[in-house]
C-alpha cells in the first residue's frame, strides 16, 4: 500500500500528529585482500517509522511490515504509548515543532543498484590490490568498495510530503607493512565518502593513491619514532575531519547541552550561555553547517521531522553562534539550531545530529603555512582517536607524519600522536589553508543515542597549522 | 509477533531451501526483536519507542564462488517472493565473481533450540516504578524490554534456534554539581526490591560525590579500577587483541605476548566462558564454540580467537569463533583482594569507577589512552577524600595486566551487554576489578 494511503487509513485515530516515514535502503559491498576475492554482501532493509503527538509527547513505533492490519496495530500502540508517557513528560511540544514541508532531493549519484555489474568493480578491487604489491613486507593490502540507495518518503497530517533518495558511495584502501622493525599501516578513502555514486569514481586516480599507500607504509617501517615535545602542528584533511567531528560538531549538539546524553554518548563544556559570546577559536575559524554542498556525504533537503534544511554559520570568526539541534531542542532552549534531527533509519527516533560540519577554507598557501614553521610537525590520515564525555580532553593518532624544520619538510616519523583541550587548541589555530588545500570528505559511522544510532555525516577542511600543541610518539 | 515464533522462520527457511539447484548451499541467519525503549532525562521521559523488526542474512555458495545478502522478514508469504528474487540475482551474479579459496561450507552441527522466556511485568509497570523511585533525583538512561531471538539454518539440515526475554535499566544519576554514578539493573526476571536496593546504592555513592572535586595532576598514581572499568579494558582487547586474522594481517596488539616476548602477571587469567549464559555458542555459520577457551592463562598467551574462515586461510584449527574474532563472553578470573580491603591496600591513589572512551595509543606496543569517568575518587591512607576531575590515561596492556597489577579481587561482576546498534545485543562479561601499582595519566 502507497503511504498516502497508509497515512489515510490512520485518519480516524484521533492524535494530535502523526508522521510516517517509509526508508527503503539497499546496498551492495565487495572486497579483496591479498588479490583473493573475500566477498560480495547485497542487502535490503525496508520498514516503517509512525510517530505520534499525545498531549504534548511524542512517542514512536517502528515496524518493517506494511500490512495495513500491522501498521494500525503499530499506531494504536504508539498511540497509547504517548498518552501514557505524557504522564512524564520531560517537555511539551505541539504541532509548531512539526512544520509542513513539502520537497523532494536526489543525490547526483546516478548508478542505481540494479545497474550494478559486479564483475567490473571486484576487477577494479583486484588491480588495486595488486598496485599494493610492491615488496614482499607489504603483507596486507586491501580494497573494498560499498553503495548505499537510500530512499525516505515523510507524510505527515501537517500536510508535510517529502521524497528524498541519497546515493552513497565509497572506496578505501589499506596497505599494511611488516618486518622485524614491526607493522605500519597507511590507508586511503575512509574520509572520501560522498553521495556522488560510483559512476563519478576516478579509477586512474585510485590506482596512484594504490600505489602511494604501499610505499609510504614501506617507508614507516624505516622510520625513526615521532619526537614527544611540544611543537607547531599541520594537520591534513583526513586527519581534521575527525578533529572538526568529535571536538565541534558533538559539543554543539544541543541535545547534549540539555542532557539527554548524558548517561552514553556524554554531555557538552558547551552552557547555554556560551552562544554568542564563547571565543570558541581563533579569529581564522568559521564553521558551517551546510546540507547544501552538492555531492557531499551528507547533504539533504528536509531532516527526518520535515525541517528544511539551510546553510548556517555554527562558528563565524572564531566566535560561537548557533548549535546543531532540532526544533524541539530549539524550543527548550531558547536557542537558534538547524535542521538536523535525523535518524539511523526507520527503525530509531530522530534526534539531534551533525550534517555537514564544514571547517571553511582561508587564505594562507600550503607552502606559506610550512615556510612559517620553525620547528613542527604535518600529520596526515587519522587511525586513533578519543576525547572526554564533556569533549574537552581528546588524543588523536595518525598514521604519517612529517616534521617541519626551518620552514621545509624534512624527516618522515611514525606512530605520531598529539592532544589538547578543544577550545585552547581550537584558539591556537594559527594559519588556515585556501581553497587549494580544501577537500570534503564525510564518515560513514558517527555513533550516539539511546538505543544507540549510527549515521553519516560530512565534513570538509582545509590543511590548518596549530601553534605549540603536545606532540608524542608509540613504543612504551 | 509472528516473526519471533521459530515454526514461521522454520517453514519460511524449508521453502527457500527447497528452490536450492544440486550445486548451491545456503545458510540462513535470522535476527529479530520486539522492544520496548523508554529514554530518560531528569527522571522524565524524553522519548518512548515500539520496535518490531526482524531481517534474514543468506550465505549463498556455487561451486567454489560464495556471496551473501540480506532481506527484511515480516512472517508473511511477501518473504518467500523477496527471498527468491535475491536468490534469482545472486545467480546471476555469482558466476562473474572471482573463485573463493578459503570459502567455508555449511555443516551440519546438529539441531538446537533454546527459549528463556521468563515472565516480566508490563512494560508500563516497570517504567513507572522506576519513574516513581526516581523522582526525587536527577536520572538519565535508557529503560529497555522485550524478546531477542536468533537462529541459524542451513541447507545441511542444521538448525539452531536461541530466544529470550529480558530487560536492563541503563542510567546515571547526577547531583548538582553535575557529578554522576553509574549504574544497571538487568536480568529475565524483574525484581522491585532488587531495583530499589539498586537506585538506593546509586544514591549512596552519589552522596560521596557532594564534596568539592579534586584536581589531580597529571602523572603516575597507584589506581584501583573497578570491574566496570575493567570491563571497558576487555572490550578495546577484542579490538584485534585476540583475534587470529588481526595478528596475521599485521594489525593485532598482543603480537609479543604471542611472541613469547613479553607475559602478563600471572595474576591474570582471560577466557571465553559461555556458561554465563548471555549469548548462545553457535556463530554465524552454526559452529558451536566450546564452552570454555582460555585466552591468556596466568599471565601466558594460550590461545587466539580463530574462525573457520581464518582457519581455511592459515591452514589452522578453528575454535568457530565469530566471524570478527571478538570475545562474546569474556571472563575474568578473580583473586584474593577482598572488597572490604580495597582502600587499605589502594593506600593513596586513585579508585576508578568507569573508564571512557577508550582507543589504541600505539597498537605495536598494547599502549592505550582512554578517559576516567563518572564515580572516581582520590584516596589518601584508605580513606576517600574527594571526586576527582577526569583524567586521561596512556598506559600498555603489558603494564595494567602484567608488571603493574598487584591484585585482583576476590569478586566479580556481570557487565551485561547493553549495546543496541541495528539490533539488541545480546552477550557480555564478567569482571573483577584491579589493584595497580601504577597508572600513567597525561592530560
Amino acid at each position: 500500500m502507497k503511504l498516502k494511503n497508509l497515512l489515510e487509513s490512520l485518519s480516524d485515530l484521533k492524535v494530535d500528529y502523526l508522521s510516517l516515514r517509509e526508508v527503503h535502503s539497499k546496498s551492495v559491498s565487495l572486497s579483496v585482500r591479498n588479490e583473493i576475492f573475500e566477498g560480495l554482501s547485497h542487502g535490503e532493509d525496508h520498514g516503517l517509522m509512525i510517530e505520534i503527538m499525545m498531549n504534548g509527547q511524542f512517542a514512536y513505533g517502528a515496524t518493517n511490515s506494511f500490512l495495513p492490519e500491522d501498521v494500525r496495530a503499530c499506531a494504536l500502540e504508539t498511540k497509547e504509548a504517548a498518552i501514557k508517557a505524557s504522564r512524564f513528560s520531560l517537555s511539551k511540544f505541539s504541532v509548531d515543532e512539526r512544520p509542513k514541508t513539502v520537497g523532494e532531493y536526489n543525490s547526483p549519484g546516478k548508478l542505481t543498484i540494479e545497474e550494478f555489474k559486479p564483475h567490473e568493480w571486484s576487477d577494479l578491487l583486484m588491480d588495486l590490490s595488486s598496485t599494493m604489491k610492491i615488496h614482499d613486507h607489504v603483507i596486507s593490502r586491501t580494497a573494498s568498495l560499498a553503495v548505499v540507495e537510500m530512499q525516505t518518503h515523510f507524510m505527515a497530517t501537517n500536510g508535510s510530503d517529502i521524497k528524498q533518495t541519497i546515493y552513497r558511495s565509497s572506496v578505501s584502501m589499506s596497505a599494511v607493512a611488516s618486518s622485524e622493525k614491526g607493522n605500519q599501516r597507511r590507508s586511503y578513502g575512509d574520509d572520501q565518502s560522498t553521495q556522488f555514486g560510483l559512476d563519478h569514481l576516478n579509477k586512474t586516480k585510485l590506482k596512484v593513491e594504490a600505489k602511494r599507500v604501499a610505499e609510504e607504509a614501506l617507508i614507516l617501517l624505516e622510520a625513526e619514532e615521532c619526537p614527544t615535545e611540544t611543537m607547531d602542528l599541520l594537520l591534513a584533511p583526513d586527519q581534521l575531519y575527525l578533529q572538526i567531528h568529535e571536538s565541534i560538531g558533538h559539543p554543539l549538539e544541543l541535545d547534549r547541552i540539555l542532557g539527554d546524553e548524558r548517561n552514553y554518548a556524554g554531555w557538552s563544556f558547551v552552557k547555554p550561555h556560551d552562544f554568542g559570546t564563547l571565543k570558541y577559536g581563533s579569529p581564522l575559524m568559521n564553521v558551517t553547517f551546510d546540507p547544501t554542498v552538492v555531492g557531499q556525504y551528507a547533504s539533504y533537503f528536509a531532516d527526518d521531522i520535515g525541517n528544511p534544511a539551510t546553510r548556517e554559520f555554527l562558528i563565524k570568526d572564531g566566535v560561537l553562534l548557533r548549535g546543531l539541534g532540532s526544533l524541539e531542542s530549539q524550543k527548550r532552549l531558547g536557542l537558534p539550531g538547524v535542521a538536523s534531527q535525523r535518524a539511523t533509519s526507520w527503525n530509531r527516533a530522530p534526534i539531534d545530529r551533525m550534517a555537514n560540519i564544514n571547517l571553511e577554507p582561508g587564505t594562507s598557501s600550503l607552502s606559506e603555512m610550512i615556510k612559517s614553521v620553525k620547528r613542527g610537525i604535518f600529520m596526515h590520515t587519522n587511525r586513533s582517536w578519543s576525547i572526554d564525555d564533556y569533549r574537552n580532553k581528546f588524543q588523536f593518532g595518525c598514521e604519517f607524519a612529517q616534521l617541519i624544520e626551518d620552514g621545509k619538510l624534512t624527516k618522515i616519523v611514525k606512530n605520531p600522536n598529539y592532544r589538547g583541550i578543544t577550545a585552547p587548541f581550537w584558539n591556537q589555530l594559527k594559519m588556515i589553508g585556501d581553497k587549494s588545500t580544501f577537500e570534503i570528505g564525510g564518515l560513514g559511522s558517527c555513533g550516539k543515542g539511546e538505543p544507540n544510532q549510527v549515521i553519516f555525516v560530512g565534513h570538509a577542511s582545509p590543511v590548518c597549522l596549530f601553534s605549540n600543541i603536545e606532540v608524542f610518539g608509540g613504543g612504551k | 509477533m509472528k516473526a519471533l515464533e521459530s515454526t514461521h522462520f522454520e517453514a519460511f527457511a524449508q521453502k527457500i531451501l527447497n528452490e536450492l539447484k544440486a550445486d548451491e548451499e545456503l545458510t540462513l541467519n535470522f535476527s529479530g526483536e520486539k522492544t520496548l525503549f523508554s529514554r530518560f532525562s531528569k527522571a522524565k521521559v524524553r522519548q518512548v519507542t515500539n520496535l518490531e523488526q526482524a531481517n534474514i542474512d543468506f550465505n549463498f555458495i556455487k561451486g567454489n564462488r560464495t556471496l551473501s545478502f540480506s532481506m527484511p522478514y515480516q512472517a508473511s508469504e511477501l518473504d518467500f517472493s523477496l527471498a527468491l528474487k535475491k536468490l534469482i540475482q545472486s545467480r546471476d551474479w555469482i558466476d562473474s565473481l572471482p573463485e573463493d579459496p578459503y570459502l567455508v561450507r555449511p555443516k551440519h552441527y546438529g539441531v538446537t533450540k533454546e527459549e528463556n522466556l521468563h515472565t516480566l511485568p508490563h512494560n508500563d509497570d516497570m517504567i513507572g516504578m522506576v519513574l516513581d523511585l526516581a523522582s526525587h533525583v536527577d536520572l538519565a538512561g535508557v529503560f529497555s524490554s522485550g524478546d531477542i531471538a536468533k537462529a541459524t539454518i542451513n541447507s545441511k539440515g542444521q538448525s539452531h534456534w536461541f530466544k529470550t526475554r529480558n530487560f536492563y535499566l541503563d542510567y546515571s544519576l547526577y547531583n548538582e554539581k553535575q557529578k554522576a554514578v553509574k549504574s544497571l539493573y538487568a536480568g529475565n526476571t524483574f525484581d522491585s526490591n532488587e531495583l530499589k536496593r539498586n537506585i538506593t546504592d546509586a544514591e549512596y555513592k552519589l552522596s560521596l560525590m557532594s564534596r568539592d572535586s579534586k584536581k589531580v595532576a597529571r602523572g603516575d598514581y597507584r589506581v584501583y579500577l573497578a570491574p566496570s572499568a575493567v570491563n571497558e579494558l576487555v572490550g578495546t582487547l577484542s579490538w584485534g587483541g585476540v583475534s587470529m586474522s588481526a595478528h596475521k594481517q599485521g594489525h593485532g596488539s598482543l603480537k609479543d605476548l604471542w611472541q613469547q616476548k613479553k607475559k602478563l602477571s600471572p595474576k591474570f587469567t582471560l577466557e571465553e566462558d559461555f556458561s554465563l549464559g548471555l549469548t548462545p555458542r553457535f556463530n554465524e555459520a552454526g559452529e558451536v564454540s566450546p564452552s570454555r577457551l582460555p585466552l591468556i592463562e596466568q599471565g601466558e598467551f594460550k590461545n587466539f580467537l580463530v574462525c573457520s574462515r581464518t582457519a581455511n586461510e592459515y591452514k589452522l584449527e578453528s575454535n568457530f569463533a565469530s566471524d570478527w574474532e571478538s570475545m562474546r563472553s569474556p571472563v575474568i578470573h578473580t583473586g584474593d583482594l577482598s572488597r572490604s580491603d580495597i582502600l587499605k591496600e589502594l593506600k593513596t591513589g586513585l579508585f576508578v569507577s568507569d573508564l571512557h572512551y577508550l582507543n589504541w595509543s600505539d597498537r605495536e606496543t598494547a599502549r592505550i589512552t582512554g578517559m576516567t569517568r563518572y564515580a572516581c575518587f582520590w584516596v589518601e591512607n584508605g580513606e576517600i577524600q574527594a571526586p576527582i576531575e577526569d583524567l586521561r590515561f596512556d598506559e600498555s596492556y603489558y603494564s595494567i595486566f602484567g608488571e603493574n597489577l598487584e591484585r585482583v579481587t576476590d569478586f566479580s561482576e556481570m557487565n551485561p551487554a547493553t549495546g543496541s546498534y541495528f539490533q539488541r545485543d545480546v552477550g557480555g562479561s564478567k569482571t573483577p576489578g584491579v589493584l595497580l601499582s601504577n597508572f600513567k595519566f597525561t592530560l
